[in-house]
């Protein structure tokens, strides 16, 4: 059974269509990377699965469950999580605190060792917002992360990071992902990011699937290459 | 709780009662007993912009409304005088948390004039059903001769109303402070941060904002009872928005950072209001002033100012280590 599937999902703003009929199927444990220049609907998707975009249409599903009307906290329980493209954390409450009350929601007992798995524990009595920026990347990682959901988007989770930074965190990620046997969606503009932890890839242009594949056969596509890879490739 | 904070709350309380037992000037009594229902009303303008980070307008409103409440109630001796006083502090609670199911989903200026929509919505109807409310004359009290095992008379008087209002102020605090170091507490505080990031952390958002104003005006409503019961009398004067915005200021002179914050800027208010009132007509420009400087120099208000010396003593202590 897959883990998520997405089933034509349109959505526009005003007269612009950010997404016109996608269809996207995610198997369990896998890493799945969103990649494709900005305006191509990346962000929108991530913002209709995790249920924070309004007025769209089609169907999703989280192993096999239709969530498409579920409100946003509701996804959260039962198992659908999210980071954001700007740092999301809680600036005045300290970075344990923050994590307990993430813990509590999903009834995680064991919300203290989050702080250990993230290299966390040194800065648990600090305020968010008092903590370095690579640090709050980690904290909005963590907190959606907590309780180990079986569905965990990530929407440029290495924007403003360091390459060296970049690359730690795409090793943890994979190895978190294995581990925890957590279904990872993941939108990076990064692409030594992305080929180093994708299982799969799905290209986006203009709200619509341009390819999908392995990273080898991504970067061996001639549209994809054209569209948006470019040197990357 | 440490023995130390035990103490302190212990210390904090017996303040009221000393003064009212060394203090033999019925004025100094009365000033107090006056200026303990404006921090009862600056405490909930202060938790909601504490816990919410939201400012409201039409606070008055739940500072008038018990007034008007047992006005229109005690004369049907529907139940005993205690049990509708509590029951008007729990109902103004529950319309607040009501009203707050609508309002609270506003956000910034938005909110503050929803709120001011609702006090003046109260006002207009303080002056216009004269039936009920007196209209602009206001609405006299009639009490019975004993309330909660203590006579009127002790109640209407300065010094047994600034031992009763202190204690209950005190209480007051107790429960913000409570209130505000609980899980709950921390997770509106958490939402008042980032309402979003708690959404997607599973929490539902609108019922815990809505519950701060739900408490935010119980804690108001007990100011404005001891008013009531203290005057005996509530007039459309105390629901109008300048009431609301003199909470406001308090809350603010005093610092929404810590519980005890509003209420210490409402002493300050009330002392500096009636020090210059002698001397000038003009007192509200002098507050004014005040009002900015201290959100330019202090933004944190007189609650600020704590950790602020703290941090300055480590500071001298580290370099004299250094």
């Amino acid at each position: 059974m897959p883990a998520l599937e997405v089933k034509n999902v349109s959505k526009s703003y005003g007269g612009f269509t950010a997404l016109n009929g996608v269809n996207l199927t995610v198997a369990t444990g896998e890493i799945r990377a969103l990649i494709g220049p900005n305006g191509a609907g990346k962000s929108t998707l991530i913002d209709v699965i995790s249920g924070r975009a309004d007025n769209w249409t089609g169907e999703v599903r989280l192993f096999d469950r239709d969530i498409s009307r579920l409100a946003a906290s509701r996804r959260r329980l039962i198992g659908v999580s999210r980071s954001f493209q700007r740092t999301s954390i809680f600036p005045n409450l300290t970075v344990r605190c923050q994590l307990r009350l993430a813990a509590e929601r999903v009834g995680d007992r064991d919300g203290d060792s989050i702080l250990e798995e993230f290299g966390l524990a040194a800065l648990a009595d600090r305020n968010g917002g008092a903590i370095a920026y690579g640090d709050q990347r980690r904290l909005d990682l963590a907190l959606a992360l907590v309780g180990r959901p079986p569905l965990l988007l990530l929407d440029e989770p290495a924007a403003g990071l360091s390459l060296e930074e970049s690359k730690h965190l795409a090793a943890h990620l994979r190895t978190l992902a294995q581990r925890w046997n957590v279904t990872v969606l993941l939108v990076e503009h990064d692409m030594e990011v992305v080929f180093s932890i994708a299982d799969q890839i799905t290209v986006l242009q203009l709200g619509t699937v341009l390819a999908q594949g392995v990273a080898d056969d991504i970067r061996r596509n001639r549209s994809v290459v054209e569209a948006y890879l470019g040197s990357m490739a | 709780m440490s023995a130390g904070r035990f103490l302190a709350w212990v210390v904090l309380a017996s303040i009221g009662p000393a003064i009212a037992a060394l203090t033999t000037s019925a004025l100094a009594q009365s000033l107090i007993a006056q200026a303990t229902f404006s921090a009862m009303f600056a405490l909930g303008v202060g938790l909601l912009l504490r816990q919410n980070g939201m400012v409201s307008f039409g606070h008055a409103a739940f500072f008038g409304l018990p007034g008007y409440m047992l006005g229109a109630l005690l004369p049907l001796n529907l139940l005993p005088v205690e049990v509708m006083i509590c029951a008007t502090v729990v109902l103004i609670g529950i319309l607040a948390f009501i009203i707050g199911l609508v309002i609270v989903r506003a956000h910034g200026i938005a909110f503050g004039m929803l709120t001011l929509a609702v006090g003046q919505a109260v006002y207009e109807a303080a002056t216009r059903l004269r039936g009920l409310t007196g209209g602009n004359d206001g609405l006299s009290l009639r009490l019975p001769k004993h309330l909660f095992g203590l006579s009127l008379k002790t109640l209407q008087q300065p010094a047994g109303m600034l031992t009763v209002s202190w204690l209950v102020m005190v209480a007051m605090l107790a429960i913000v402070s409570v209130f505000a170091a609980s899980r709950f507490g921390i997770l509106t505080e958490a939402i008042r941060d980032n309402e979003e990031r708690a959404r997607f952390l599973g929490y539902r958002t609108l019922l815990p904002r809505a519950a701060v104003l739900g408490l935010s005006a119980a804690v108001t409503a007990v100011g404005g009872v001891m008013f009531a019961l203290y005057n005996a009398f509530i007039s459309p004067d105390n629901v109008h928005w300048t009431a609301s915005g003199s909470a406001l200021i308090m809350a603010i002179l005093g610092g929404s950072g810590a519980p005890w914050g509003p209420v210490a800027g409402a002493f300050v208010y009330f002392f500096l209001k009636e020090s210059l009132d002698s001397f000038t007509t003009h007192w509200l420009s002098i507050i004014g002033a005040a009002l900015i400087i201290i959100t330019v120099v202090f933004p944190a208000g007189l609650a600020g100012l704590v950790p602020w010396a703290i941090a300055l003593r480590q500071r001298e202590a580290h370099i004299a280590r250094a």
